[in-house]
């Protein structure tokens, strides 16, 4: 990259239920932690970046927010693109700042979910053709579950990984979740637990699920340059990579698309590592986006760090928990933090940022100084990745 | 095979031009697909357009009842279509061109095998609407 980009101030609420507080009131906490965080003013504010809002649907709460908070920005936009909305809100608030435009940024996104229940819709009649425009399946149109359901069964018949093995990861992300003040979820659970729990669709039980909650979160965007007058510890975007599968949901055109190995987490990945200048072993500490437990073994494999099938084995060594050689989620990842979705991208950045400040408390992984970000929309269909260094 | 009863409302779009003849195709126990008149590609779910070349130069084909067992679950979560649970099926239509997610009848969970051959069956839903449905192929 020719000019860097640093994140320099994070903030969010504690993810949970927030049924009488608006979406601006959850954003502008938000905000306002990272506007502290960053030791920049309001006023400093030159872009501004959000996520959907699904009920406004008009693109004016940042117009909403710009007269909340008094500040007059040169650049602004609501960017929607399924659940890697956030992430792209920060490439945007990037791109701004590389091409000279800008020299800060605030990306923020605030979800109400648990409250308002967007996503009910997909089960109605209102919102089936949602994911597939012209509907002419109907048997699956009714959700995400029946879906990764589809895509776990599937992985359980290629590489022999049991029920069990889904359970760890589950558990690995709970006992992560206990050192995480904003996560939703902080009960011990263990792997019978998640076994007991009521089955969805089967091999996805309960546990194994990520919920829809409401949560807030914002991202301090700045130039080299300013960043390194204002910020001790910051954080740069070092690689980048996106890529897209041509399924909207479930590959439903064709037959030759696997739903185990999703090939744009892997070229996502390929393309952050390769801009970066880093190999996949160089990567210190980890986000992935797994909606449901299966998700946390295929991510991993397709990012590279192991075979496919790799995973049963590597969760059992616990090679992704905090000790180990790629910790994973230390945050507690959308199964445990729970899941503001289009919120979500800016929770996993602010939970590497602070791994790579020193800050993770309990869940420091030591020395960290390269991690990795990633996210997706659809059914892993439309992924994207970051890499974030120290230096 | 006329026991299936969702609850159904649904679909909106039955007028839809790209589908129409499809929904039309089941009530008559025909499973169609879309062929591109101008690069011969064939392709399922139906469309407007053809995904190759982009031109909707379409004519409709009548494929196989047979395909293949890719994937399978058990819904056990409530829909305001369909009684639950049922079983859910992911199937590579024997063309090859595409699949389909639908409801497994007549077999129970314990004898699905993955790659078992199956076959698509249709259920009258409504007085002028039927589904597509798959069972384990005898």
């Amino acid at each position: 990259m020719k000019s860097r980009v640093a994140i320099i101030g994070c903030g969010a609420v504690k993810i949970g239920r927030y049924p009488d507080r608006a979406e601006s009131d959850l954003a502008l906490e938000a905000i306002r932690l990272a506007l502290e965080d960053a030791n920049i003013s309001k006023e400093q504010i030159e872009g501004l970046f959000t996520t959907p809002d699904l009920l406004g649907n008009v693109g004016l709460q940042t117009s909403l927010l710009c007269e909340y908070m008094r500040i007059t920005p040169k650049l602004m936009a609501e960017i929607s693109c399924g659940g890697i909305a956030g992430g792209l809100a920060i490439r945007c608030a990037m791109n701004e700042i590389m091409l000279g435009n800008i020299d800060l940024a605030l990306c923020y996104g605030a979800e109400r979910e648990a409250s308002i229940g967007w996503f009910k819709k997909f089960g109605s009649d209102e919102g089936s053709t949602m994911l597939e425009p012209i509907a002419l399946q109907p048997y699956a149109s009714h959700g995400t579950i029946p879906a990764y359901a589809l895509s776990a069964c599937r992985y359980m018949h290629e590489t022999g990984a049991r029920e069990e093995h889904f359970a760890l990861a589950a558990v690995r992300n709970r006992m992560n979740a206990l050192n995480n003040p904003l996560a939703a979820f902080t009960m011990p659970i263990t792997v019978e637990d998640v076994m007991n729990s009521r089955r969805l669709c089967s091999p996805i039980k309960l546990l194994d699920s990520a919920a829809s909650l409401d949560g807030a979160a914002a991202v301090v965007v700045a130039s080299e340059k300013l960043a390194e007058k204002v910020c001790g510890k910051p954080v740069y975007i070092a690689g980048w990579g996106q890529y897209h599968d041509n399924s909207c949901f479930i590959p439903t055109d064709r037959c030759d698309k696997s739903i185990t190995n999703f090939i744009a987490t892997h070229r996502a990945a390929e393309e952050a590592f390769k801009t970066a200048s880093i190999a996949p072993k160089e990567v210190d500490v980890a986000e992935v986006y797994a909606p449901f437990s299966p998700c946390e073994l295929m991510i991993p494999e397709d990012i590279g760090w192991f075979n496919k099938g790799g995973m049963v084995t590597a969760l059992e060594r616990g090679d992704t928990e905090v000790e180990g050689k790629i910790p994973i989620n230390t945050d507690g990842g959308l199964l445990s933090r729970g899941h503001p979705w289009a919120v979500t991208p800016f929770y996993e950045t602010i939970a590497i940022v602070k791994q790579l400040r020193g800050e993770a408390g309990k869940n420091q992984v030591d020395g960290a100084k390269i991690g990795l970000v990633h996210c997706e929309g659809g059914m892993l269909n439309n992924s994207l990745v970051i890499i974030l260094r120290t230096d | 095979m006329g026991s299936e009863k969702p609850n159904f409302l649904w679909p909106t779009n039955l007028n839809c031009t790209a589908t129409k003849r499809f929904w039309e195709g089941l009530r008559r126990r025909q499973f169609w697909a879309r062929r591109c008149r101008d690069c011969d590609e064939t392709f399922f779910p139906p469309r407007s357009h053809c995904p190759h070349c982009l031109g909707n130069n379409l004519e409709w084909v009548e494929l196989s009842d047979r395909g293949t067992l890719y994937s399978w679950t058990e819904v056990n979560i409530a829909g305001p279509r369909f009684d639950i649970p049922y079983l859910l099926g992911l199937v590579d239509l024997s063309e090859g061109i595409g699949r389909i997610a639908a409801k497994i009848v007549g077999a129970e969970a314990h004898q699905l095998k993955i790659g078992m051959p199956v076959r698509i069956i249709y259920a009258d839903v409504r007085g002028d609407f039927s589904l597509y449905c798959i069972t384990v192929d005898q």
